[in-house]
């Protein structure tokens, strides 16, 4: 499909038109993928602006200091405990609260894409150390990212690579760092991870922080990727970075993450803002802008075409909401359907998009959403959902599935769904039971499950 | 919705597989199933198990060349001495921890094809990975997986049931990927329904939205509606399928035990699933390699060992092959972390009471290497040929893309 996508128009700034008017419906596609979703104050807030100022705002917004404060003590108790499952449900906690949502869903991008799982790196301290590391570098400059990476002590562990001798370099770092960070399979030999691990040497981590050890380091002559010299690690980094294959392959992952699940992007359609990201000596911020105010991004090649992962499904579903509960459970949950925070299932991350899709994830993708209805602890705007709803002004089934169809899916609910929805909520008895039920079968349609 | 725009639906795809993945309409299946008059017939269908091992299995050291001076040079730490190992031959022996494997081939029903690979071997799991379970290289545009074809090419033979079940939750297996059936991924029995459903409102309104057809606009969106509605059917033939059975030995308290025992309690209640798929992964021992890959070679040996014991008592394992496989081997020489980094060939092994039982085919030599792996002998393709020609009646050609010559690993009784 996306050969015939014009790339010029494809990057261009996006402006409203009428039949393509910035409504919520846009506004609520912008923040599903620049984050999590928005209430609808906030679609309210984002229709009153432009996009691109939406998108400046979902860039610029800082976490205001109290809530540092205490996101840190919460990361200071999971540390204390030395438990993993409290790490990965203060992160699922970060997702539901921050203010910050880009800056977050950014950081699960890296997360997925430097992906180092805890089963590996017992120490909670370090995977702590690498997310931090994440969201710090999370807009800024990749070949800094990179290097920060490599020399990560969880990563060095991950990879095998915290006693990288010389007498046997270990390939494991090498080989992952052009096949699955920067350049993709085909876009270099083994010759060049053999000669690559050669530079890496020495890379050693000691009481948990890296050091370099120059006895262990092979400082012979290297012929990585074409260049011939007596490379270390650092020269490794650069030059893995400095191969044409590397803003371009990270300009697919973006878009994959950010625009669309399928099909893989042309090459003509990655190339302007490969391009791009390369002259501005690989800031993410510029290109993560221009993505977001795209046409491209905007358009019916983008919106609905993406399968919510997990943490989307759930944190989105509460996010427009206002909802709350027990990040512990939800995090197990999200755990289950395949997307454990810290615990990606191989250093090549989440393969998302259909893989996210089987018989088992999709009955317990169901199974979650009825967990959190009727969960005790799952409060909406700290209410019951019946109060929440009432509210807002929202008593009659059409008036709550209009309401949720905005919020909540990206493809329209069709019509014959409307109506058995509408018969469930307006269903004898208990009040908070029949909305459940509703809310429920709503989010079991095939339309929830894209965004 | 439109019963005619299903009909429509159901009418452009080609019948039984359609029947499978929208398996709603047959009335009163779930009857059927329970009472089972279509286990006598599914009782004859020859079914497949395999188990994947993740990361690349250290073929050397599972299949040990005790005798062999080169193996002692290349694996100063890491070699297994001659008084360890579990013996096959005067040459050669099991890992220590392959107890159960040595059981199973004491008893005629464990074959270990030898130095199973394919040529230009890619180093990378994933790439690796995905050349064994689509037998095609990544420029070959790859859509669907050897099993997946064969289920094609097999058509109704399920009936009702899924044709194929992947027992875990990772993502799907990309060898059961195809462009008409759809294959369920399940953790456990027991989690493997939907809640709610104990309303009938909510049943009915869920069951027949998923059903209903979408706008064919949007290719993701009929993949996950026709991916809803087979789950939900196939969730109510599983429950109801897997109610009478009682496993016949104890299996060992493992996820690859557990995963062995769902599969026999399927087969036992006689489930139509012709393909069963599991995953062991940790095969990945880049370091301190000699505790990990014991405890995966036996939590393998032991769990299959159980199994093939549990069909046996219960009358099923003349009709059930189980292959294990890995994307690679690990280079010949250690590394300095314990380790082995990522290398070719290794060994196939296919259990069951109708194997060619022992060493099938030269192990890899270890003086004669390229690039310090090991040169394989035998084409993987051609254990899957011998899987699909003779064991599950499939034509391999379409589905390997090419010619492959079985090899001599099984002794069909019938």
């Amino acid at each position: 499909m996306n050969s015939e996508i014009d790339a010029d128009w494809a990057w261009a700034p996006f402006n409203p038109a009428p039949d393509r008017p910035w409504d919520r419906r846009l506004a609520a596609h912008l923040f599903r993928r620049a984050g999590f979703g928005a209430t609808w104050e906030q679609l309210t807030e984002a229709v009153s602006s432009s996009p691109s100022e939406v998108v400046d705002r979902l860039l610029n917004v800082a976490e205001p200091p109290d809530y540092r404060k205490q996101t840190a003590a919460l990361t200071d108790a999971a540390v204390a405990v030395g438990n993993v499952q409290q790490l990965s449900a203060w992160w699922c906690h970060r997702m539901l609260t921050t203010p910050a949502q880009l800056l977050e869903k950014t950081t699960l991008f890296w997360h997925g894409h430097f992906a180092t799982s805890a089963a590996k790196v017992p120490e909670i301290r370090l995977m702590l150390a690498q997310n931090e590391l994440l969201r710090r570098f999370a807009f800024g400059d990749f070949g800094q990212l990179l290097l920060e990476v490599s020399r990560d002590p969880a990563m060095l562990m991950f990879l095998d690579s915290a006693t990288n001798r010389k007498a046997h370099p270990n390939e494991n770092y090498a080989r992952e760092i052009m096949e699955l960070f920067c350049l993709g399979e085909g876009n270099y030999t083994e010759n060049d991870i053999r000669e690559l691990a050669r530079s890496f040497t020495g890379w050693e981590i000691r009481r948990d922080k890296f050091r370099f050890n120059s006895f262990q380091h092979d400082s012979g002559t290297k012929t990585i990727l074409g260049q011939t010299g007596e490379f270390g690690g650092e020269d490794g980094v650069r030059i893995v970075l400095q191969q044409q294959s590397a803003p371009e392959f990270l300009i697919g992952r973006l878009i994959r993450f950010f625009v669309f699940d399928e099909p893989v992007p042309s090459k003509a359609l990655v190339a302007p803002l490969a391009a791009e990201l390369r002259d501005s000596g690989m800031q993410i911020r510029p290109v993560l802008k221009r993505i977001l105010s795209s046409n491209l991004f905007y358009s019916e090649h983008a919106v609905g075409r993406k399968v919510r992962s997990p943490v989307e499904l759930a944190i989105g579903f509460l996010r427009c909401l206002e909802g709350s509960t027990n990040s512990f459970e939800l995090s197990e949950q999200m755990n289950v359907l395949g997307q454990g925070l810290f615990f990606p299932p191989s250093v090549k991350g989440w393969d998302g998009g259909r893989t996210w899709i089987n018989s088992s994830t999709l009955l317990g993708r169901s199974n979650l959403i009825r967990h959190l209805l009727e969960h005790d602890k799952t409060r909406f705007g700290r209410k019951s959902l019946a109060e929440y709803l009432n509210g807002a002004q929202l008593t009659s089934a059409e008036s709550i599935i209009n309401r949720l169809q905005t919020l909540l899916f990206a493809v329209p609910v069709p019509m014959a769904a409307r109506e058995q929805i509408a018969d469930l909520i307006d269903g004898p008895g208990d009040r908070n039971r029949s909305l459940a039920e509703g809310l429920h079968a709503l989010c079991t349609l095939p339309e929830f499950q894209l965004c | 919705m439109t019963n005619t725009s299903r009909r429509r639906f159901l009418g452009g795809m080609a019948g039984g597989a359609a029947i499978l993945t929208f398996g709603t309409q047959a009335p009163g299946f779930l009857q059927a199933a329970v009472h089972s008059g279509r286990s006598d017939s599914g009782r004859s269908e020859k079914i497949l198990v395999v188990i994947e091992l993740g990361g690349g299995n250290d073929g050397l050291n599972t299949i040990v060349p005790f005798t062999d001076d080169d193996y002692r040079k290349h694996r100063p730490k890491l070699a297994l001495a001659a008084n360890e190992v579990l013996k096959i031959s005067d040459s050669h022996g099991f890992h220590p921890s392959l107890k159960g494997f040595a059981e199973l081939l004491q008893n005629h029903q464990l074959s270990i094809v030898q130095g199973v690979g394919y040529d230009n071997p890619n180093r990378s799991h994933f790439e690796s990975m995905d050349i064994w379970h689509t037998c095609q290289r990544k420029e070959e545009n790859r859509s669907d997986g050897w099993l997946g074809r064969s289920l094609e090419q097999r058509g109704t033979s399920a009936g009702p049931d899924p044709a194929g079940l992947h027992l875990g939750g990772e993502k799907q297996p990309f060898a059961l990927m195809s462009h008409r059936v759809r294959v369920p991924s399940i953790r456990s029995v027991e989690q493997f329904r939907l809640n709610g459903t104990d309303s009938q409102r909510f049943r009915d309104a869920v069951k027949e939205l998923a059903d209903a057809r979408r706008s064919p606009d949007n290719d993701l969106l009929s993949f996950v509606q026709s991916s809803t509605s087979s789950a939900i059917s196939a969730s109510e033939r599983i429950e109801a399928a897997g109610k009478s059975y009682k496993a016949a030995v104890p299996y060992p308290e493992t996820d690859t035990g557990a995963k062995l025992e769902t599969v026999a309690k399927l087969i036992s209640s006689g489930l139509g699933t012709s393909v069963y798929y599991l995953q062991l992964d940790g095969f990945d021992t880049h370091s301190q390699q000699p505790d990990a890959h014991a405890g995966l070679l036996r939590q393998l040996g032991d769990a299959l060992s159980a199994f093939v014991k549990d069909l046996t008592a219960q009358g099923h394992s003349d009709r059930v092959l189980t292959m294990c496989f890995s994307e690679f081997g690990r280079r010949v020489a250690e590394n300095a972390s314990e380790g082995t980094d990522h290398g070719t060939a290794g060994p196939v092994f296919l259990a069951g009471s109708q194997v060619k039982p022992g060493l099938i085919g030269k192990h890899p030599s270890l003086s004669d290497l390229t690039d310090g792996d090991l040169r394989h002998h035998t084409d993987f393709r051609q254990v899957y040929a011998t899987v699909l020609e003779q064991w599950m009646g499939c034509d391999s050609q379409p589905i390997l893309k090419g010619t492959y010559n079985p090899v001599e690993a099984l002794a069909l009784k019938n």
